[in-house]
């Protein structure tokens, strides 16, 4: 039997005032005046509870664009869901935060791009680093779980030790590494963002010291790039086996990059309940069984465990959504990916010279 | 090591969810079901009792036990879930 998911992934809204280089919202981004209501979200978070949802992530864009964020977490809280903000910072205010507490948030998760005030505020393209280690800070004054979120790739990877012991004067409970995931605005860049073998041995090696120094005290995830691991990862728990996404419309997708995945129809939950698409939809039974596997996943002993990778990777280097995802050693694509590996060429630019390819994320029109 | 003296309690981010029948811990990334002994646990320990008391209270409702092997497998459990960052003393 199909278990309901157990975390629902609210993409609110996907207006931004950061422009990320890695930012791995869709190139085609949802315009404000598509965004579901208020009321919609209520809904939408009572039905997940009833489902058995524990999980609520806020995310964007940057969540705080919405001005009724305060009510939304509010009705999640009401619905007794855990709720999880994921945000820039930019914007909050200590008043505002207090508010969001006030109305039941239980986890924040602040994003930093790097420990030079500078080079953060290049990669994001906006003035924000400042601003952010106040706002953590002002964090710590409430009783909420204070994640630092910290993506990585080859313009900031020589400076993670530095980095990490910045992130740990700001007395987070938990530090995320995350390495660039190479959809929407990352992909764009990925040539100035994809790190080196060197580079990320050598990160190994520092996170590796930094669990061992905080143990106890601050819990470190780190997610290996998968461009570089020998199997792939079971992204997203598996196709439609664990998390549902919202986008900013309405419509309910499988993982956040599902969108390049050409043919897929994505139903609203303006028209149809949580747990019908989640039991029927379409775009959620398209990967889920094993059917629609090729070989060499379709007799591999991994396809229980990563079921052959993530659909969206295998479209976008392969070509095929249905192929082995090509960062999969045993996939007969694997040389194309591992070419891209190689080819990192071993520069890094710096704030005053911007790479020639670097595509800052724009905001969504007005629509 | 957990003291006799240390007052365990859920780490900030932590909380009870689920349902009545069957409650669910959450924390910021996963939920744990809990059950029997460490249900029983995780209930005692609110931050004002200190191990020694959860211990013995323990040792009161399991009536029979071994009162060293109660303090042991308590001492296990809460270390493992310090570590993970769910429970704080
Ligand atoms: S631009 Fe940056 S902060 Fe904004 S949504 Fe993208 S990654 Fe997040
Ligand atoms: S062949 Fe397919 S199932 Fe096997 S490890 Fe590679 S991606 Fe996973």
């Amino acid at each position: 039997m199909l278990a309901n998911p157990l975390a629902l992934i609210a993409e609110i809204t996907h207006r931004c005032p950061l422009h990320c280089v890695y930012c791995s919202n869709p190139l085609e981004l949802a315009a404000a005046s598509s965004e579901l209501k208020t009321e919609d979200w209520r809904c939408v978070f009572a039905e997940a509870a009833k489902m058995g949802i524990l999980h609520l992530h806020l995310t964007g864009g940057e969540p705080l664009a919405r001005t009724d964020l305060e009510e939304l977490i509010a009705s999640a809280h009401q619905a007794r869901l855990y709720t999880n903000l994921i945000t820039s910072g930019v914007g909050l205010s200590r008043e505002r935060l207090a508010r969001l507490v006030q109305a039941g948030l239980d986890h924040i998760q602040l994003s930093f791009q790097d420990s030079h005030p500078d080079r953060a505020d290049w990669i994001a393209g906006t003035k924000s680093h400042a601003h952010k280690v106040e706002l953590a800070g002002w964090i710590r004054e409430h009783r909420i779980a204070f994640t630092a979120n910290l993506v990585v790739h080859r313009q900031n990877l020589d400076d993670l030790e530095a980095t990490l012991k910045f992130l740990e004067t700001l007395r987070p409970d938990r530090i995320e590494i995350a390495h660039t995931q190479y959809y929407g605005w990352a992909l764009e860049n990925r040539a100035a963002l994809m790190p080196t073998a060197a580079q990320l041995e050598k990160a190994l090696a520092v996170v590796a010291a930094a669990e061992v120094r905080l143990k106890g005290s601050v819990r470190i995830d780190s997610v290996v790039p998968d461009y570089h691991a020998q199997f792939p990862k079971a992204c997203m728990g598996g196709w439609g086996r664990r998390l549902m996404l919202i986008n900013p419309a309405g419509q309910a997708l499988p993982c956040h990059a599902a969108g390049v995945i050409p043919g897929l129809v994505f139903d609203n939950v303006k028209e149809r309940s949580l747990q019908s698409i989640w039991n029927e939809s379409a775009a959620f039974q398209k990967f889920r069984s094993e059917s629609w596997m090729q070989e060499p996943c379709r007799t591999c002993e991994r396809r229980t465990e990563d079921f052959g990778g993530c659909r969206c990777q295998a479209f976008l280097l392969a070509g095929d959504a249905a192929a082995t995802d090509p960062v999969c050693s045993l996939s007969p694509r694997h040389d194309s990916v591992l070419r891209t590996v190689c080819q990192a060429p071993e520069d890094i630019v710096s704030p005053g010279s911007p790479a020639k390819s670097w595509k800052y994320r724009p905001n969504p029109g007005r629509g | 090591m957990i003291a006799e003296t240390s007052k365990p309690a859920l780490a900030v981010g932590c909380r009870w969810g689920g349902s009545q029948e069957d409650p669910m811990l959450l924390f910021p990334e996963g939920a744990m079901k809990v059950q029997g002994t460490g249900l029983a646990i995780l209930e005692l320990c609110d931050g004002q009792r200190t191990f020694l008391d959860i211990v013995e209270e323990l040792h009161r409702r399991y009536f029979g036990s071994d009162a060293q092997r109660i303090r042991e497998d308590a001492a296990k459990f809460l270390e493992q879930l310090h570590e993970k960052r769910i429970v704080d003393y």
